[in-house]
């Protein structure tokens, strides 16, 4: 797959940006780093003292009704809650009088056992005294009892807890700024292209004409800056040509009419002629209006509408599981994977009457008609009651998400003429890749600020702005010629070619099989086992995926075009990808999922683009027979029932291997069905394959 | 019977002066009038009954009988309550409630009380006595239980200490004893601890006081690690003798009722304290005098707050020092701190 042409546009556009956003942000943060943890360090210490002054309190108490403190009982189950709620308390102890640990919950004796031996607590003071220890700040709060001092609390602040807090919020920032960066340059884009690319592609086109003598077209009307100025500038002369040339027509018809000398005439004729010859003019009367699109026209809006689904990529199964009720007859976990499954069913089924329906109604309608679904779901998903409407919310959403993106495509394929359609395609896969980097890290950011249901919200709002865009900018409808769609059973011909059927069933399937049963679903859910791990993390870890994706897929695009190893691309991927979920086999930790993520961002930037760059050498003889993007429909069809398939999958794994080795399972049998292919792409050749038709 | 004479005028005059001020409050009200009948005189659990009445500013005039534990008055008390022809009648205990309101299986109904509708507090086992069962009364009576749910216990003692062997001494005449036994020996069962149980000996078909001390020497000698003390009238009566033993002989103890820890020598209790049992039983006399829900409708259940005692003294003397968690969420007695809830 070639490039989208405005690539390079966009690379500068994102250096710009970056050098105009990136210094500044990262300014400010160093500063307000530095103020808080100014402020948390003694925000910390005061609630470290709170607790410790709560903690000996209880203690006096206990010995004050005459329990000595060397003999207090269960300490442990005393402390443990404390320290389970205040995570940056790390750990707790009492001491005598001469420094000797009596109890202590949350450190290793031999740790503090030195500095304690070592200190002098004897003194009467009634104050916390705070110590470095190490790793740990000590705050140490007397215990007094009836006959004075009989020992010591002490509170151990984790030195690295505030380092790890300032962290946390470093990579929030990052995210938001990566996020708000692409935001910027897709709007800059879109800025560029609309006012100035755009009116300067058309006026290259008619001065082209021009330069050929061709006069019969002028640029569309340019807007009111220096652009348009210029672009209405040039009309301007175009138009005072044009109408010179009505003159001199006008002027020649009256010789031709009334000139008494014949051979006046007869030259005047020649010249006439000789001007018709050499310069063309609108037949009209005056000059037609040349509009150019550009598949460039629809990004901004196909990336917004696509960033407000993926906001809420990274929490959907854990929203599932809070709204979860039991249904009779279904385990849980199966309910969990219902509202995905159903979701990425409804996206198959819908996707080709939709694609239809665009090509007969307009790309336009289609996705206006689109949004009123997908808003609806965005907004009820918010108020969501329990896990049956969420169910049906979020199929509302896949109807109007299938439109959207149908309609987006059909733009495409619309207005890119046959050669340019992969540059046309690329605009699409940028934009759907660049959103669902924003959309998963800046969602996670705000539900982990927010709470889930106002992201939803958050969803509904842009969609909303990308459908008043789209109203604003295609303003014309697109209704193109109608085509004979194929027949199903021609579709169905389509299996019958081996390389093309085992590419859907061991490549695309198992690929998506691994996308949406362990990455969508059991990911996020595995994750959040891990106490240390909160929600913005798991937005975080999901964001590298389309990093890695939109950073390999060019490459793997010119290494397939320029090496033709296109099948063992796709192999080599799949392959990749299976190994990606079978990392916890190594270590069942967030460390090892967050390797596979990458690897599996590997893995899909390695194939994607191979994989449909296959099909024209596949499938040589069906895509002359139906046409190459039906060919490519059914493929996206056929690899949509593995999205159905992969969480259902996945929720039948859980019950009997937990979340770390379920995703080991959908991995296993991912990686099976790859090394399949991969026995079979030796097989494959390379060129056009045209079999298929002696076989028919 | 002089003292208790005085002690009922005391109580008359408290009844007016009560009455008066209900009635100064809403003077357009006419009061209720509850008829209670006290077992062992005026207790916390009246006091909290009554108490209910002038907070929730409910007027009602309070008619105060007190048996003195003496059986025989109760049948004037019926009589005397039907007469009066009061709005509810109010019975303190096992005794006065069995006797007043008759078993719910009795055979000559007429003979008790049973137009008028009733409330009943510190019964003990109300369930196959005086109801058939918690959810409803089945007639024109409803009540509270007083008594902390076994499996609640058990957790307590355990979360004190680890018990392998539990012991009981009981009153053989008593069949509240005999059914808490069985109810324990069935959670030690499962949860890994044997029940070691004394009867008291019997003397002309009454237990005899002076055995309990040789009973709990006996348990020591089998080694119990806990001694449990069980709802029992007479176990109540003698609760020094009992707890002083199981001092003497450095054995912890768990009472089921408060008086043997908050006025005796029990280490630890885990109870509904009679005064918040006497709230809810007025709350429930509410719903049946200013709300006219029948009393059949009213289910039996126990207050939802558990009061834990520790007796702080005992606990100095056994060293038996309790968790500090436990600690937290108990009551402390202790006088010489001057801690008496």
């Amino acid at each position: 797959m070639t490039l989208d042409r405005t690539r390079p546009l966009f690379v500068r556009l994102l250096l710009l940006a970056f050098m105009v956003l990136v210094p500044p942000v990262g300014l400010l943060t160093y500063d307000a780093l530095g103020e808080f943890s100014k402020g948390l360090v003694p925000e910390l210490d005061k609630k470290a003292e709170t607790v410790g002054r709560d903690l000996a309190a209880s203690i006096e108490r206990a010995v004050g009704y005459g329990i000595p403190v060397d003999h207090l009982v269960g300490m442990d189950e005393f402390f443990t809650p404390v320290l389970r709620s205040n995570p940056e308390i790390r750990y707790l102890a009492v001491t005598n009088r001469d420094g000797r640990i009596l109890y202590l919950t949350g450190a290793r004796r031999e740790v503090l056992e030195p500095f304690y031996a070592v200190a002098d607590f004897d003194d009467d003071a009634e104050r916390v005294r705070k110590s470095n220890l190490g790793d740990f700040v000590d705050l140490a709060q007397p215990i007094s009892g009836k006959n004075g001092r009989v020992g010591h609390l002490h509170v151990g602040i984790d030195d690295g807890f505030v380092r790890g807090r300032l962290m946390e919020i470093v990579i929030d920032i990052a995210v938001v700024t990566l996020g708000a960066l692409l935001v910027a340059v897709e709007i800059l884009l879109f800025v560029v292209l609309v006012n100035v690319i755009g009116p300067m592609r058309e006026v290259g086109m008619v001065i082209d004409r021009v330069r050929r003598g061709d006069f019969s077209h002028v640029s569309g009307s340019g807007s009111d800056d220096e652009v348009g100025h210029f672009v209405s500038g040039f009309n301007a002369a175009l138009r005072y040509c044009d109408d010179l040339f009505r003159r001199l027509e006008d002027y020649i018809d009256e010789v031709k009419a009334a000139h008494f000398d014949k051979s006046v005439v007869e030259r005047v004729g020649e010249i006439e002629a000789r001007v018709r010859f050499l310069f063309r003019f609108s037949r009209q009367g005056q000059p037609d209006v040349i509009t150019e699109r550009q598949a460039a026209d629809i990004r901004l809006p196909l990336f917004l509408f696509v960033f407000a689904e993926e906001m809420s990529r990274s929490f959907i199964p854990l929203y599932i599981r809070d709204l979860s009720v039991p249904i009779p007859g279904l385990s849980p976990d199966l309910v969990m994977a219902l509202p995905i499954a159903l979701f990425m069913l409804l996206i198959a089924v819908v996707s080709p009457s939709a694609a239809l329906a665009a090509s007969r109604l307009g790309s336009r309608r289609i996705f206006l008609m689109g949004l009123v679904p997908a808003t609806m779901g965005f907004v009820l998903s918010a108020w969501a009651y329990s896990v049956y409407d969420f169910m049906l919310w979020r199929g509302i959403t896949a109807i109007g998400y299938a439109m959207v993106t149908m309609a987006c495509q059909s733009y495409i394929a619309q207005i890119s003429k046959q050669e340019r359609r992969a540059q046309g395609l690329g605009v699409y896969v940028g934009a759907v890749l660049t959103a669902s980097i924003c959309g998963t890290g800046i969602g996670g950011v705000l539900a982990e600020r927010v709470g889930y249901r106002p992201t939803f919200v958050v969803a509904a709002v842009l969609a909303v702005i990308a459908g008043m865009l789209i109203y604003r900018l295609l303003d014309t409808p697109q209704v193109s010629e109608q085509r004979s769609s194929p027949h199903l059973r021609q579709y169905l011909g389509l299996l019958r070619n081996w390389r093309f059927s085992a590419l859907i069933l061991f490549a695309a399937i198992p690929s998506k099989i691994a996308l949406t049963g362990a990455f969508f679903f059991l990911l996020p859910l595995t994750l959040m086992l891990d106490t240390a791990v909160d929600l913005g993390d798991v937005a975080r870890i999901m964001m590298i995926y389309p990093i890695v994706v939109v950073t390999l897929s060019p490459l793997a695009a010119r290494l397939a075009d320029r090496t033709g190893w296109k099948a063992g691309l796709v192999a080599l991927g799949g392959v990749i990808g299976g190994m990606a979920l079978v990392t916890p086999l190594i270590e069942n930790s967030p460390q090892m999922l967050a390797l596979g993520v990458v690897l599996l961002g590997v893995s899909h930037g390695l194939s994607a683009s191979p994989q449909l760059a296959m099909i024209p050498d596949v499938c040589w003889t069906e895509c002359r027979n139906i046409g190459q993007t039906n060919v490519l429909a059914f493929l996206r069809f056929a690899e949509r029932l593995g999205s159905f398939i992969g969480p259902l999958l996945a929720a039948a794994f859980l019950p009997f291997f937990g979340y770390y080795d379920s995703i080991v399972a959908v991995g296993a049998i991912s990686l099976g069905l790859s090394l399949i292919f991969v026995v079979l792409s030796f097989a494959y050749g390379s060129g056009p394959h045209i079999e298929a038709e002696l076989m028919e | 019977m002089k003292g208790a004479l005085l002690r009922l005028a005391i109580l008359g005059l408290a009844v007016v002066m009560l009455a008066g001020n209900a009635v100064a409050a809403e003077p357009a009200a006419k009061p209720y009038r509850i008829y209670m009948a006290l077992w062992r005189g005026w207790e916390d659990a009246a006091q909290g009954f009554k108490d209910y009445f002038i907070n929730q500013n409910i007027p009602v005039e309070l008619i105060i009988r007190d048996a003195a534990q003496d059986k025989d008055k109760l049948k004037e008390f019926i009589a005397e309550a039907k007469q009066l022809k009061v709005d509810l009648v109010f019975t303190w205990g096992t005794t006065v409630t069995e006797e007043m309101l008759g078993r719910w299986d009795a055979s000559d109904p007429q003979s008790y009380i049973r137009d008028i509708p009733a409330v009943f507090a510190i019964v003990s086992q109300p369930v196959g006595g005086v109801v058939p069962s918690l959810e409803s009364s089945g007639r024109n009576i409803t009540g509270t239980t007083y008594l902390v749910p076994m499996e609640t216990q058990v957790n307590l003692i355990q979360s004190y200490r680890h018990i392998t062997r539990l012991g009981v001494v009981y009153n053989p005449l008593e069949r509240n004893s005999r059914v808490a036994i069985d109810e324990l020996s069935a959670i030690g069962a499962r949860s890994g601890f044997e029940v070691a149980s004394a009867a008291v000996e019997v003397v002309d078909g009454k237990p005899l006081a002076a055995s309990i001390a040789g009973k709990v020497a006996g348990l020591k000698a089998a080694g119990i690690d806990f001694l449990y003390i069980p709802p029992d009238t007479f176990l109540n009566v003698s609760r020094d003798i009992l707890t002083g033993a199981a001092l003497e002989q450095g054995i912890p103890s768990f009472a089921v009722g408060e008086n043997a820890v908050v006025t005796s020598k029990a280490m630890f209790g885990g109870v509904y304290r009679y005064y918040t049992v006497g709230q809810l039983t007025a709350y429930k006399a509410e719903q049946i005098l200013v709300h006219k829900i029948k009393p059949e409708a009213i289910p039996i259940d126990a207050p939802k707050r558990l009061s834990i005692l520790i007796n702080m003294p005992v606990v100095r003397h056994l060293k038996l020092y309790p968790p500090m968690k436990l600690l937290e969420l108990a009551e402390i007695i202790d006088p010489a701190e001057g801690k008496r809830p």
